[in-house]
């Protein structure tokens, strides 16, 4: 039976909250744009990429990762089993793409010449590349978030070209490709500084590590909001999704787990992770954040409640999320010198946060978005 | 300088003592790298490891107060172990002279030499007298054995300076004077130099000249005067504080270093007898005998055609001090203080800060009349009705500003260290109202002789008789713009008539071209005879910039001109031996070819002493020819404190008593401020607990003197832009300060507040048993600006109210203070 | 031929007459500063502040050591603020100096990041904030003038000439004086090499020389992974797409997704 949200209400409590944070964006936007960076950010010589980098880029980049995972799981290796959440998956990394580069356009110092990269070239740049990447890979994420949206205004036929696979097939193809070269590159940004970056973290491989830890993540956050979704929208999420999720998850972190220690092991830095300080933050990072959570989701693979897989999943999330603070943190540390975020510089992040919130449940309730979501009997359904 | 900066270069060792010559000297300093580029020792003495240490091949601390017993070991090091040179001792300078057998030495006297009065604290110095002849020339000792002789007497002089006693008082660890004294003590060799670089921390001190003399005395034994990167040379502190001294700008002395006459020299002839020396020494050139010439020449600058033969050349003009009147820049305070002046013109200056004792300084400003400060910027001087502790409805002082212009804002000479006039040119016009001092001076001028010509006055003549031809006089006789030209062809002078001097032929209104043709008949003009040549008919000698250099020693004898005559190194015939050999030929400074000097212009050009026989030359001139006796002073019979520098502490120190003798704690011949009845804020702290740390002053290279100009510009303020005590690691610990805190320093006069730097440059003394602290501070910073205050005051509100025994130049180097934390 | 800059740390007497010139040249103007008992000030090179003197005091035998150390951009020979700015604003010149163009930089402040020696500083407090950081006086090397600060030093600390000139007379010194000299030319290798070399007498690390800089050009370390994106997108393509077309057959045509 096909359940439409046309009758949910937009407005809640949640919501409520949300808006007043979008509110507080506006006015942070405005105090940025005129005063400068100095005066709305704690940002400084010494610290010169903060929260704004940290977590709505670098974080939200590999949060949104879900988007080519999902595409690639059901277009190209043709897991039908994942095809009701793909259009949530791809609405949700447009969105936090959008974000992202609503994101780069406040923190970067000339806002208005955002676009440079597209005509001014340096080749030996890993950042244009990414710049490069991301744009198209928003292009394609448009693209296939283009069908659903044909289909919310009645145009038929065009929605039926943009929803076939004909289109879908390459686009995931060009989604994945993509999104392999800029996540990828996002910790390729590190590979240059080899003296600032503590070699816990620092290795040839950080590529690969940034590349698979998104994987994890977007698995972690399509699971996290289809859970999310399902209760708003009063759904039953097929179980069986969120446990291949879950074991799709565990199975990434194991890979990373793998290819971070083996690096370690193999460079002789085994020692480095006693040293205190950074060390500990290393144990702190793969414990909590890595082994847990993959233990936890192995064990829950096989039970049938969805709920067990939500925690692992949340510290998978904020996992990655640490992972990319801890290296800049690392990169950036001074002697003597804090960092924290100003009021404009949270009221922006937050602000764009509930912006995707906000967003995300009026696609939900709009758009043909969870239309192939299944209720399934159960006690008390 | 004897020499000059770039003769540096050529040392082998160079000492760097009472100076901080990379601080303060930076670009001079230039010269001590390459030196050190060539293998040169560079040994820096100091009680503070400083910039100039940084690059020191050997640094060793010592305590203020304390370079005579350094210095002085030096000498006993020296004579115990033969190495001074014997030759040149012999032939330059007074060593082999004998001494009165009844003159006895501060060892046999408990502190002072013979002939001291201990009421007035002073020295008859006839009892200082050298044995005579029948002839009534001074006996001399060629063997130098006579135990009345100078060396002798030297000798056991300084058999009290051994290593251990020195080591004990200066708190230098004794490994470090033998290194010392061995290095700079191998350029006794005829082909090695030594060259001292000295300023403000040997200076400024009660025993300052006494310091000089001291290291005069080094120099000499080891044959280092005269040569090319030797000599005894001064790094004077202000860019053109040579050019002051040299035109005689202190109350003492007249241009040219003449004397200023005293009320009993009635007139001219009088004068002039008083001070032109007479001596029966055979083939002593006696170059001060020329005095009436340069006297008579002064007053013919001064007052043109008002000077005659028959007014005895307006010598009567000339203001006179009574006898033993000193009005020394701490009298001047002093009387100021006691209300006995009127009146002041603060020049170029910033008293408020500069001079010892600036709280004393500051209230005797409040007793005036009336100030004139001339002045880049306002300063603390000029505002000195607004400091702290001022209350101006109290103040009865009329302050005027002058505001003048900066010295690339004008042209005219500057001369340096090394006596090189260096002619300046003008690169913009001066900011708003500000103009040159000259300008400034002239204008002064024609008010104060209109006022005289119109009110008469009590002795209108001086000024309204002066010559002033400076520019170009409108119709009311008024000069509106000075052209410094003028004024620098005045001082070389003219020739006032057609005339014949040592057979030459001279026309009216033309330029001397050296000292050697001025006359004392009035048919000469020279404002100063020392700058005599310096702009002559061939040009302005002082704006030459040729870089060609033959000398192989940096001479640059085209580049400027410097005095006497542009003769670069003083005194180079001691360079050379009897026959007019160089001592040093690879670094040659004159040489004698047979028939003349080659190299640079000789110290006289008389042939050598001897014939290439053998035989004694009549024609010649002994090497040292300013002193009567023709030869350079070991035992320096004119000094008020001493022929021989003995050691004195400061008068504030931590010794209750001096180490060498149980009577004379300091100076004997050092005037006492504070036993002044009238004296009310001269108060001295002599090992008192209250006060017990050792206290320096000295320089940045951030900021200039006072810091007037420099703290004006903002790039400098940033770099240094405040008040700083540096502090041993060992007292920072003791008094539980930590680097960067806030301070209070204060000593009997006064108190501020500074940074504490704690450091490992500063180190506790061991001092005759006993652990001293030494401490110091910047006096380049005034509450005047920055506006509010915020980089402190003068490091000179410490300072206390004495000086040396013969210059008066205070005591800004050794005295107590306290720090507490704030 | 590049120009090269020694600085032979055993002459500076830390006068800081660069420090004031190269403000003069540049136009930087002067900052409040404290003072907390370090005589450097500023205390870091900020965008007013291109070259400052550290003032480092250290200890040997017993005695002090006073060193002063000339901070600014070392122009590396393979600048990874270059390769790192996405749209090549920062680009190293033929004379020698890395030079910014304020007209193509996005202040994306990656450069920042990149830099191991924390170099290139940023105009917090305007809305139109240039990255700061010495140009090598690129503009009157190119006049064939000196830069700035090697005009202005007073003892020859700074020695300015073509790049090979400069190593060989390094290297002559280390030779001629070797008890003097700590037996490294600092910025030689580092990074790939620098055009700011440095002789010491005092031990690098502890006058606050980044240490852990390899001595690698840093731009090979990414260079590798762009220079064979055209082969990896058509590898992943090929990969993705074979896999596409074997695991959809069968799949039915216009699956309603």
């Amino acid at each position: 039976m096909k359940k439409d949200n046309k009758n949910t209400k937009i407005n809640s409590p949640w919501i409520m909250m949300a808006l007043v944070l979008v509110v507080a964006l506006v006015f942070a936007a405005i105090y940025r744009f005129y005063w400068g960076l100095g005066a709305a950010t704690n940002l400084s010589d010494d610290i010169p990429w903060g929260l704004w980098i940290g977590v709505d880029v670098l974080a939200g980049v590999a949060l949104a990762a879900g988007g080519f995972a999902i595409a690639g799981a059901v277009y190209i290796f043709n897991l039908p089993k994942y095809k009701p959440i793909a259009r949530a998956a791809v609405l949700t990394a447009f969105a936090g793409y959008v974000v992202v580069s609503i994101s780069l356009f406040f923190d970067i110092g000339k806002p208005l010449s955002l676009w440079h990269p597209l005509i001014m070239w340096q080749p030996h740049s890993i950042m244009f590349e990414v710049t490069w990447c991301v744009v198209l890979y928003t292009i394609v994420l448009a693209l296939e978030f283009a069908g659903p949206y044909l289909e919310s205004i009645g145009a038929k036929k065009t929605a039926t070209i943009m929803t076939g696979r004909p289109v879908l097939v390459p686009l995931a193809i060009a989604a994945v490709t993509l999104s392999f070269l800029h996540q990828s590159s996002l910790g390729a940004l590190f590979l240059l500084i080899p003296s600032k970056l503590h070699h816990l973290w620092w290795t040839t491989m950080l590529p690969y590590n940034f590349f698979i830890s998104a994987i994890a993540a977007g698995l972690a956050m399509v699971s996290f909001e289809s859970i999310i979704a399902a209760k708003v929208f009063h759904h039953r999420l097929d179980p069986e999704i969120l446990q291949g999720l879950a074991k799709g998850t565990a199975i990434t972190l194991l890979v990373y787990f793998i290819l971070r220690m083996g690096d370690i092991l193999v460079k002789g830095n085994i020692s480095l992770m006693f040293d205190g300080g950074a060390g500990t933050l290393f144990l702190f990072e793969m414990i909590f954040f890595v082994l847990i959570p993959m233990l936890m989701l192995f064990k829950n693979t096989r039970s049938t409640n969805g709920m067990g897989v939500m925690m692992p999943q949340v510290l998978v999330l904020l996992g990655v999320v640490f992972n990319r603070l801890n290296i800049l943190f690392l990169i950036q540390y001074k002697q003597g010198v804090s960092y924290y975020p100003s009021i404009v510089e949270m009221a922006i992040t937050l602000g764009l946060i509930a912006s995707i919130i906000v967003v995300y449940k009026i696609a939900i309730i709009k758009l043909p978005i969870t239309t192939l979501w299944k209720t399934y009997t159960s006690p008390d359904n | 300088m004897t020499n000059h900066w770039i003769d540096i270069q050529n040392a082998d060792v160079i000492l760097i003592m009472g100076s901080n010559a990379a601080e303060n000297h930076p670009i001079s300093f230039r010269y001590v790298t390459q030196a050190q580029e060539k293998g040169a020792t560079l040994i820096s003495v100091d009680p503070r490891f400083t910039r100039t240490s940084s690059k020191a091949d050997i640094f060793a601390p010592l305590r203020s107060g304390t370079d005579i017993p350094f210095i002085g070991g030096m000498i006993h090091y020296i004579l115990e172990n033969n190495l001074f040179h014997d030759e040149y001792i012999r032939l330059y300078t007074n060593a082999p002279f004998v001494v009165n057998a009844s003159f006895e030495m501060p060892g046999d006297l408990d502190g002072v030499f013979s002939g001291y009065d201990p009421e007035n604290r002073k020295y008859n110095k006839k009892a200082w007298a050298f044995k005579k002849d029948e002839q009534g020339l001074v006996v001399k000792d060629t063997t130098m054995q006579d135990p009345n002789c100078v060396l002798q007497l030297l000798a056991k002089h300084y058999s009290r300076y051994d290593m251990d006693t020195v080591a004990n008082i200066t708190g230098t660890p004794k490994d470090l004077l033998e290194s010392i004294y061995k290095t700079y003590t191998a350029t006794g060799k005829a082909d090695k130099v030594a060259t001292i670089m000295y300023a403000m921390g040997w200076t400024q001190h009660t025993v300052g000249t006494q310091n000089i003399r001291a290291m005069a005395i080094v120099q000499l034994l080891l044959g280092n005067i005269g040569l090319a990167g030797g000599g005894v040379n001064a790094l004077r502190g202000e860019s053109n504080v040579q050019g002051s001294t040299d035109h005689c700008l202190l109350f003492h002395i007249l241009p040219g270093y003449l004397k200023t006459p005293r009320a009993s020299q009635a007139n001219l002839d009088a004068y002039n007898h008083k001070y032109t020396p007479t001596t029966g020494e055979p083939n002593s050139a006696n170059w001060w005998g020329n005095y009436p010439k340069y006297s008579t020449s002064l007053l013919k600058a001064h007052y043109g055609k008002n000077a005659t033969q028959d007014n005895d050349f307006a010598y009567s003009y000339l203001p006179k001090l009574d006898d033993g009147q000193n009005e020394s820049w701490l009298m001047i305070f002093h009387k100021m203080l006691q209300e006995k002046l009127s009146g002041f013109f603060a020049w170029g200056q910033n008293p408020a800060c500069s001079g010892a004792n600036a709280n004393k300084t500051r209230n005797a400003l409040t007793k005036l009349d009336w100030m004139v400060n001339v002045n880049l910027f306002d300063n603390e001087t000029a505002s000195f009705w607004k400091g702290p502790g001022m209350t101006p409805e109290e103040i009865k002082t009329e302050v005027f500003f002058l505001p003048c212009c900066a010295s690339f804002e004008k042209e005219g000479s500057i001369t340096n260290s090394g006596r090189w006039a260096q002619w300046r040119y003008k690169a913009i016009d001066p900011l708003g109202e500000s103009k040159p001092d000259a300008d400034i001076i002239n204008d002064l001028f024609f008010e104060v002789k209109k006022l005289y010509e119109n009110e008469k006055g009590s002795y209108p003549e001086p000024i309204t008789r002066l010559a002033w031809e400076y520019g170009k006089k409108d119709n009311q006789g008024k000069t509106n713009h000075i052209d410094t030209h003028l004024i620098a062809k005045e001082i070389n002078g003219y020739f006032l008539k057609d005339t014949v001097v040592k057979g030459k032929q001279f026309k009216k209104g033309s330029l001397v071209p050296s000292f050697a043709y001025l006359t004392d008949d009035g048919a000469t003009s020279s404002g100063n005879w020392l700058y005599c040549n310096s702009y002559t008919e061939k040009g302005n000698m002082m704006a030459r910039r040729s870089k060609e250099d033959t000398s192989g020693i940096g001479l640059y004898p085209n580049w400027s001109w410097c005095w006497p005559v542009n003769r670069r190194i003083l005194y180079n015939r001691a360079s050379v031996d009897a026959y007019g050999k160089p001592f040093d030929p690879k670094r040659a400074v004159i040489r004698w070819n047979g028939k003349r000097w080659v190299g640079d212009v000789p110290d006289g050009g008389w042939p050598p002493l001897k014939n290439s026989d053998g035989s004694p030359n009549p024609n010649t001139r002994k090497a040292f020819i300013m002193k009567p006796s023709g030869v350079a002073h070991i035992f320096g019979p004119g000094r008020a404190d001493g022929p021989f520098p003995e050691h004195y502490e400061p008068l504030e120190s931590p010794l209750k008593q001096n180490p060498f003798n149980k009577k004379h704690r300091i100076n004997p011949a050092v005037k006492l401020f504070h036993l002044d009845p009238k004296s009310t804020m001269d108060l001295v702290a002599v090992s008192d607990g209250q006060f017990p740390y050792v206290c320096s002053t000295y320089r940045v290279t951030e900021h200039w003197q006072t810091g007037v100009m420099t703290r004006h510009i903002p790039w400098q303020l940033e770099m240094m832009p405040k008040i700083f005590i540096e502090i041993s690691r060992e007292l920072a610990e003791l008094k539980n300060i930590i680097n960067g805190e806030k301070v209070n320093v204060i000593s009997a006069r006064g108190g501020l507040w500074a940074i504490a730097v704690v450091t490992n440059r500063f180190k506790p003394f061991a001092i005759m048993g006993n652990e001293v602290h030494q401490v110091g501070l910047p006096w380049c910073f005034g509450w005047q600006y920055p506006e509010d205050g915020s980089s402190g005051d003068s490091a000179n509100i410490l300072t206390p109210t004495i000086g040396d025994a013969n210059t008066m130049i205070p005591e800004t180097k050794a005295f107590m203070v306290n720090v507490e934390k704030i | 031929m590049e120009k090269a800059v020694l600085v032979d740390m055993t002459r500076c007497i830390g006068c800081r007459g660069c420090q004031v010139a190269c403000k003069e040249w540049n136009e930087r103007k002067a900052v409040q500063t404290t003072f907390k008992g370090d005589f450097t000030n500023p205390l870091k090179l900020s965008s007013d502040c291109y070259t400052n003197i550290r003032f480092v005091e250290t200890e040997k035998n017993g005695r002090p050591v006073w060193s002063f150390v000339k901070d600014q951009c070392l122009h590396c020979r393979y600048p990874a603020c270059s390769a790192a700015c996405p749209v090549g604003a920062l680009t190293k010149t033929d004379k020698g100096p890395v030079v910014y163009s304020y007209d193509k930089c996005i202040g994306c402040r990656y450069c920042m990041i990149a830099c191991p020696f924390d170099i290139p500083k940023y105009e917090w407090d305007t809305t139109r904030p240039w990255v700061q950081k010495c140009s090598f006086c690129s503009e009157r090397i190119k006049d064939g003038m000196l830069p700035a600060c090697v005009k202005t030093c007073p003892t020859t600390t700074l020695y300015f000439d073509d790049y090979d000139k400069v190593v060989v007379e390094a290297e002559s010194r280390l030779k001629k004086y070797p008890q003097k000299y700590v037996q490294h030319i600092w910025g030689h290798h580092e990074a790939g090499g620098t055009n700011w070399l440095y002789l010491s007498d005092v031990d690098f690390e502890q006058l606050g020389f980044k240490s852990g800089v390899p001595d690698v050009s840093l731009p090979d370390y990414t260079w590798p992974l762009l220079s064979s994106i055209p082969a990896k997108v058509a590898g992943i393509v090929t990969l993705l797409s074979a896999i596409a077309w074997f695991r959809g057959r069968g799949s039915q045509e216009n699956d309603k997704s």
